[in-house]
């Protein structure tokens, strides 16, 4: 979960507890150098996890909204403040899903269907299926993959923003990439 | 390369094709209009609460003034600096509204020794106070039932009774905080 630039007066020596603890005092700009080393992340793990824009902006907008009104329920002890962002952002982006599962399966028959036509395509559309793949994935399968292969968490920060244990973060990035390999058969990676 | 290998070479090509992106400038924005609103909303609750308790201060002071019956010990008005919110002499949380002295006539007092003042903890009358400078310490008589209003236990029946206690005026006119006073023989 790498950090973003921080363009104003908090440097990056500031950790995100006390950038957490100005901004719930009203230090604007803590709130605003905070937003800004942790929005990328937030953004695109909703993303990656819905494939919408339109979703991913809402969650990692909903995502600071709910870090204001209950950012104080932060324990440092269990685990980053990115992965209590994520936390936070999963539960927005289940919620979503949940609404939205048309969508999903829209994705997911696309996917199913395509495999035979792909191997003359850009290294761009290439990569757009590896996408489409992962979207296709069961939600906790996918989140294990966007976690840890495209936003390149540590297991245990995973389990932490997952809330659960280390084991089944494994085990499910094991099960994620399998079945990954199975859809993206054909699919060449220039 | 087997298939778990490409899949992570897969994976790894759709990370860095994502690597740069941010949720879109308007968003922060939005964000930030809503933080000033809830900060705005947060400063008019603590001054509300101020209000509440300079009002509360005030009362107290307009009660000690015109209801002037018990004087044992003439209203003081001291000089505070710095005061710390411990009880002054031995700490004696619970008092279940000590009733006022008895005024005692001219010719007994020389006789007998003068009580021993007995005071709480100062209990805060504002929730977030401006830094403290200088005050006052003003002296009124208020009902026994303020003292519920802190916390402190009171016997039902002696709500009435009027008490002792020092009002703390900061600075800036506000009543800052509150302590009860009794007198032991």
């Amino acid at each position: 979960m790498a950090e973003g630039p921080v363009p104003n007066n908090h440097s990056m020596t500031i950790s995100d507890r006390e950038l957490l603890e100005e901004a719930l005092g009203g230090v604007e700009d803590a709130f605003t150098a905070l937003y800004r080393r942790r929005q990328g992340g937030v953004y695109r793990f909703a993303l990656q996890m819905t494939g919408s824009v339109a979703i991913a902006e809402d969650v990692t907008q909903e995502t600071f909204l709910v870090l204001l009104m209950h950012g104080g329920r932060y324990d440092e002890s269990r685990g980053t403040l990115a992965a209590f962002l994520i936390g936070i952002a999963r539960n927005l982006v289940m919620r979503r899903l949940d609404r939205n599962s048309r969508i999903e399966l829209e994705i997911t028959e696309e996917c199913a269907g395509s495999e035979d036509v792909l191997e003359d395509l850009t290294r761009r559309e290439s990569i757009e299926q590896v996408r489409t793949a992962v979207l296709s994935l069961p939600a906790v399968f996918r989140e294990a993959v966007v976690l840890c292969d495209l936003q390149d968490a540590s297991y245990e920060e995973a389990a932490s923003a997952l809330a659960c244990p280390v084991g089944t973060v494994r085990s499910r990035l094991s099960r994620a990439r399998a079945m990954l390999a199975r859809k993206l058969r054909g699919v060449a990676l220039v | 390369m087997n298939s778990e290998h490409w899949v992570l070479a897969a994976l790894r090509a759709l990370a860095e094709q994502d690597r740069g992106l941010e949720a879109p400038p308007h968003v922060e924005t939005l964000l930030l209009r809503e933080y000033r609103k809830r900060r705005v909303r947060s400063r008019f609750r603590k001054l509300a609460l101020a209000g509440l308790a300079a009002a509360a201060g005030l009362m107290a002071v307009f009660l000690a003034i015109s209801r002037e019956q018990p004087k044992p010990v003439p209203p003081q008005r001291q000089q505070a600096q710095r005061p710390e919110i411990v009880a002054l002499e031995e700490p004696q949380p619970e008092i279940a509204a000590p009733p006022a002295p008895k005024p005692v006539s001219k010719g007994r007092v020389a006789s007998k020794a003068q009580p021993r003042e007995v005071v709480t903890d100062f209990f805060p009358l504002l929730d977030v106070a401006p830094p403290f400078e200088r005050g006052e310490l003003l002296r009124v008589v208020v009902p026994a039932s303020t003292m519920r209003r802190v916390g402190l236990p009171v016997n039902p029946d002696r709500l009435g009774d009027r008490v002792y206690a020092d009002v703390l005026v900061g600075q800036e006119g506000l009543a800052r905080a509150i302590r009860f006073v009794s007198y032991e023989q």
